[in-house]
């Protein structure tokens, strides 16, 4: 009844996670990085690893359905299979809004800087932290801590509206001629942009903090409040 | 949960001369469910199983303490007819074992032994216990035939219609489908879903899967001991226990 090799695929699955985890954090932290620096180039390296990032959902996805489909795993084997999937996804999506933040970067590179935004900085701040608890959580398998991150999120909400305030404000302010004008309502809306996916990037390391407490715990955090 | 109560063991001790082969097992079995016994081998879940028709009374040097109440009766009272209780509680074992008889008078055994003459209503008893035990459509014209030419799952089919056929209350099962081909064990795992309608199941399996996709309930036994029991959905996904998250996920056993 003991289940050596499938205990030991299932270990080869985590690993492969860890590592779309991995990648996933650099590009996220790259574009921040990015974004703050103004680099278009290592803009640049963030759009071309993405691929590798899908490539290893797709890997993940296969590895996962394999061990469903052969190996009928229970309990917490189940659960952690389940929400290794889940997690993947997020990983996924948050890769994606980090190519997303680097396309603007590099149309933002192309013209002079718009004046400074606190919360920007704030929300950039927040979302990598709550990102990194999550991974941390996951891989320690500490629901404890997984559970502080979606506190956190109504901060990241927060800092989001902000951006969008302190932007209308920045396209709302007359400035003289109309190319101008035109210009940097462009560059604050690419910014906006910015906000809405580090704000989505905060919600996707929401979901994976709950995935975890599904995996330790077997419960399901989310909707909780509203049942 | 509001399930009628079957059986009520409440700690029971059971011996095989001095080897203590279930130490203190409550577990309430409830009315018309599907209720699982899971672990190693040599656990004690046969026994246990055995106790609850007193099969293990034909061996000598056996002694149980504690109760088995059925129906709130308590089933080792020496006023207790065994033979009825076996009669309200049936078995069906690990290997087929039909009699080397007809597939008829396979079914109609238990009737004729309990006095059943008349050949209209003993043909009425046997053709329904064979739709119950969904068989009848593959014997349907070879009745008079032996049972011994059936397969090895028909056969246990039959050994089900056998059961059936006495009207019991409840049908104990002791891995039932380990001695058979993947569709034939599907056909019986079809037949449980069908029979919990109207019987109360307990079934011993070594096959977790099973006992999942079978069970509502779920207890599993290590070393004579009831571990942990809950419903099945959350006994497979989420047990309390690491000693069962331990054994059905396969870290020992
Ligand atoms: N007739 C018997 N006499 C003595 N010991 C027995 C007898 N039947 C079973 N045992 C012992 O009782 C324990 C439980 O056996 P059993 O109920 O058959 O376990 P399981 O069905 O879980 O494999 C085992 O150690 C077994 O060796
Ligand atoms: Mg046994």
């Amino acid at each position: 009844m003991e289940r050596q090799n499938f205990h030991k695929e299932l270990e080869q699955l985590k690993l492969t996670i860890y590592k779309m985890a991995a990648l996933a954090r650099q590009s996220f932290e790259n574009a921040c990085k990015a974004y703050l620096a103004r680099d278009d180039d290592l803009a640049q390296t963030i759009i071309d690893g993405d691929r590798d990032i899908n490539r290893i959902e797709l890997e993940i996805d296969r590895q996962s359905l394999r061990l469903l489909a052969l190996e009928q795993p229970m309990a917490r084997d189940l659960r952690m299979i389940v929400g290794i999937m889940r997690i993947s996804n997020d990983l996924e999506r948050i890769a994606d809004q980090s190519v997303n933040i680097a396309e603007r970067t590099i149309f933002l590179c192309q013209h002079s800087p718009l004046e400074r935004v606190p919360a920007m900085e704030a929300l950039i701040d927040i979302s990598k932290k709550m990102f990194t608890m999550a991974v941390t959580s996951f891989r320690d398998m500490d629901a404890e801590a997984a559970k502080e991150i979606p506190a956190m999120d109504d901060q990241a909400d927060e800092y989001n509206m902000q951006v969008l305030k302190s932007l209308i404000e920045v396209m709302a302010a007359s400035s003289p001629g109309f190319e101008k004008r035109v210009l940097k309502m462009r560059r604050s809306i690419q910014t906006i942009i910015i906000s809405r996916c580090l704000e989505r990037i905060a919600d996707m390391s929401t979901n994976i903090a709950e995935h975890v407490v599904f995996i330790a715990e077997g419960v399901n955090l989310k909707h909780i409040q509203k049942l | 949960m509001t399930d009628t109560i079957k059986f009520a063991v409440k700690k029971l001790d059971f011996y095989y001369g001095d080897f203590k082969a279930l130490d203190q097992i409550s577990m309430d079995i409830a009315e018309k469910q599907a209720t699982a016994l899971i672990g190693p081998s040599g656990c004690g879940k046969s026994t246990f199983l055995r106790c609850l028709n007193r099969m293990n009374d034909l061996i000598p040097g056996i002694r149980v303490d504690g109760e088995i109440l059925l129906d709130g009766e308590n089933t080792h009272d020496p006023g207790i007819d065994v033979v009825q209780l076996r009669r309200r509680v049936g078995m069906v074992f690990q290997k087929p074992n039909p009699f080397p008889k007809t597939i008829f008078e396979n079914v109609a055994y238990g009737l004729r032994v309990n006095g059943l003459k008349n050949k209209a209503m003993l043909r009425e008893s046997v053709e329904k216990s064979l739709v119950d035990a969904a068989l009848f459509d593959e014997v349907k014209d070879r009745l008079n035939q032996s049972a011994l030419g059936l397969s090895g799952g028909q056969q246990q089919r039959l050994c089900i219609a056998r059961a059936l056929a006495v009207k019991p209350e409840v049908l104990l099962m002791d891995e039932p489908a380990s001695a058979l081909d993947p569709i034939a064990t599907q056909k019986i795992e079809d037949l449980i879903h069908q029979l919990k309608k109207h019987y109360t199941i307990v079934i011993v399996t070594h096959n977790m899967q099973q006992a999942a996709r079978v069970s509502d309930v779920t207890g599993f036994f290590y070393m004579g001991r009831l571990i942990e029991t809950g419903d099945t959905e959350t006994l497979f996904t989420r047990p309390k226990l690491k000693q069962t998250e331990d054994y059905i996920t396969g870290r020992f056993g």
